[in-house]
């Protein structure tokens, strides 16, 4: 039983990662109608600023003045989600706008290239020696019920929850909310109602960034940060957005709790070694059988 | 509309002058007039050409998209790696297994992917290509683990003991008859039938096109280029690595058809050059700038948009359009079927 409450507890953590991602998927996919394969390494990129914040810059001046460890940590991660921001800012006025007339696969390949573009300009900028990001909550843990969880994990959990919860506050309550999903809905015609869409797409991206850079700060402390940080997170996200369906916004934030659980339990149940290859085709013969997901709708096409 | 085979329209002669030409590269090595070590860079730019051609099949002619590419070449590599090493079988034999095993998988996925749309069907691919590189991480009796699996240089009929140069010739031979199979199939009846798949399946459908038999047709087609270029990469390069076989293989085979042009076939090399050949060849010699990391990566994501955005026909219609400069007609054949393809996506969204 502890066993089990151990690894639903892992899970959840695993989770609230995948959950991040996925939103930051699900949200570009919604207002901008196309997959953006660049949220992986964006994500990266969000990590590395961090992690650079840290090492090269706060840290140093952390220790000299005998400050502790963790508000610079802070101030880090702080400094990413601004340059996360921007760098949303600079993605969608400089490319997303223009592609508003690229008709089929042509923006996913679109996002392909600014995927390579990440990859060839986080080398250039940031050096390519993998780099060490600690947790934000050094040490310590309880246990419930026998099952032990470090303070850190309790704080990536209620993290992924709360952002998750949050969001959904905004796009349900508020007028934000009201127009983005308004232009989710029907992008021509939030327009012509007076939605600001190029306001509403431009949040957007900005969210997904911060997203995919919170996802990586809380990955990096159980691997290092090189360019593949964020690899498995977004193959994850991007089967836990099919399992969950595209056309909700909670669809794929379930998908990815259940990629991260049922990855855990094939894991430690089934085997270590063959546990994800299974998950997987099992994903996928889900998805041949009900190919619009858990949550998704047919959309009848028009001929 | 009949054509007038003249020299310069017989795409035999030019596939058959274009592999000539290849084919005395190693003799201009042996000269001293270009260093040895293209001949690798070239070689690996055959081996990405031969699975953009497949590619090539499946995205630009029927518009289905596929991230399965790295997948299938690297369980070509593993399995003809496996059949020549451990079994010790002619190289021809592990060269038609590498092919008709991933085979079984295409046809398996063609048939799945008749119950999906556009990109699920990408990400399904994905997720495909992720269980078998994990799969090459973890069947070591096979695939050797992490520390690889080594090949040799392929032995013809089981006499003619190839060098690298031999296997060269051999890449721009194979090359050269599948760019000839692929303008066949494009410009054919199944050409037509995923063009008017792409168009619009419905259309396509009412006109007698089973979706089926297409789907599968073009999925087996491009893994068994996708797997057969994996084993020529294998004995070409000699060695083979699970962690080779991820996601941006996939991405830099699909950047280069679309940089080179899709449905083009002479563009998927073209686009192989700039993406897999330029890097190596031209920017690691200019100063300054050719030591920086990852700007072969940067200019390939910026080529990437800028084709999509402005120049949705591909590198090779620049091509094109200085022959017809040249011959002062509008032999742009290319220009107005692209042009259709443009007007048919537009039709296409506008009623989205």
């Amino acid at each position: 039983m502890s066993i089990l409450l151990q690894l639903l507890l892992r899970s959840l953590e695993t989770g609230a990662i995948y959950a991040l991602a996925t939103l930051g998927i699900i949200i570009v996919f919604r207002t901008n109608l196309m997959i953006n394969f660049a949220q992986g390494v964006m994500g990266m990129f969000g990590a590395y600023i961090v992690t650079v914040m840290f090492q090269k810059v706060l840290y140093a001046g952390a220790t000299a003045s005998g400050m502790a460890q963790t508000p610079a940590l802070l101030l880090s991660i702080l400094a990413g989600v601004v340059g996360a921001i921007l760098i949303g800012f600079i993605v969608d006025i400089v490319i997303i706008r223009r592609t508003k007339k690229v008709a089929g696969t042509g923006k996913e390949i679109i996002t392909l290239g600014m995927m390579m573009i990440f990859l060839g300009i986080t080398p250039m900028i940031f050096g390519v020696d993998p780099m060490r990001l600690p947790k934000v909550i050094e040490s310590g843990e309880f246990s419930i019920l026998g099952a032990n969880l470090s303070y850190n994990s309790l704080l990536n959990i209620v993290l992924g929850i709360g952002l998750t919860v949050l969001l959904f506050v905004v796009l349900q309550k508020t007028k934000l909310g009201l127009a983005i999903r308004t232009t989710a809905s029907n992008e021509r015609t939030a327009r012509l109602m007076g939605v600001p869409t190029k306001w509403v797409t431009l949040f957007a991206w900005a969210l997904a960034l911060v997203l995919g850079t919170l996802a990586g700060v809380m990955i990096a402390p159980s691997t290092s940060v090189t360019l593949n940080l964020m690899d498995s997170v977004q193959v994850n996200a991007f089967i836990a957005c099919v399992l969950g369906g595209f056309q909700t916004f909670y669809g794929p934030v379930i998908g990815a709790y259940i990629i991260a659980i049922a990855n855990n339990l094939l894991a430690y149940y089934v085997s270590s070694v063959w546990g994800t290859q299974i998950l997987y085709v099992l994903v996928i013969i889900f998805i041949v059988f009900k190919p619009v997901g858990l949550i998704g709708k047919k959309i009848t096409k028009k001929v | 509309m009949e054509k007038k085979k003249t020299f310069s329209m017989n795409y035999y002669l030019r596939y058959l002058l274009f592999g000539v030409v290849m084919s005395l590269l190693p003799v201009l090595t042996n000269a001293g007039v270009i260093k040895t070590s293209w001949l690798g860079i070239i070689g690996g730019t055959i081996i990405y050409t031969i699975a953009g051609l497949g590619l090539n099949l499946l995205l630009g002619w029927s518009g289905l998209i596929s991230l399965g590419t790295a997948g299938f070449m690297g369980m070509g590599a593993y399995i003809s790696a496996y059949v020549t090493g451990d079994l010790g079988l002619p190289w021809e034999l592990g060269i038609l297994l590498s092919v008709v095993i991933p085979l079984v998988f295409g046809i398996l996925i063609g048939l799945a992917s008749l119950r999906m749309e556009g990109l699920y069907l990408g990400i399904v691919t994905l997720c495909v290509s992720e269980v078998l590189r994990k799969t090459f991480d973890e069947l070591e009796p096979v695939t050797g683990g992490f520390s690889g699996k080594q090949a040799k240089y392929p032995k013809l009929l089981g006499i003619f003991e190839l060098d690298q140069k031999g296997t060269f010739i051999l890449l721009v031979v194979i090359m050269v008859l599948l760019m000839m199979l692929t303008y066949n199939l494009a410009n054919g009846q199944l050409g037509r039938a995923l063009h008017a798949m792409r168009g619009s399946q419905v259309a396509a459908q009412a006109m007698g096109v089973s979706l089926l038999k297409y789907r599968l047709i073009a999925f087996s087609l491009a893994t068994a280029y996708a797997s057969l270029s994996g084993a020529l990469y294998v004995h070409f390069i000699r060695f083979v690595y699970p962690s080779t076989w991820t996601l941006p293989v996939s991405l830099v085979i699909m950047a280069l058809i679309v940089i080179g042009g899709l449905r083009s076939v002479f563009g998927t090399f073209i686009g192989a050059l700039i993406v897999y050949a330029m890097p190596d060849l031209v920017l690691k010699n200019i100063p300054v700038i050719g030591d920086i990391n990852g700007l072969s990566y940067v200019l390939s994501g910026v080529l990437i948009i800028l084709v999509v955005l402005f120049y949705p026909g591909g590198v090779i219609n620049l091509f094109y359009k200085l022959q017809s400069l040249f011959t002062g007609k509008r032999s742009a054949e290319r220009a107005v079927e692209t042009a259709a393809g443009v007007e048919e996506n537009r039709t296409e969204e506008g009623h989205e």
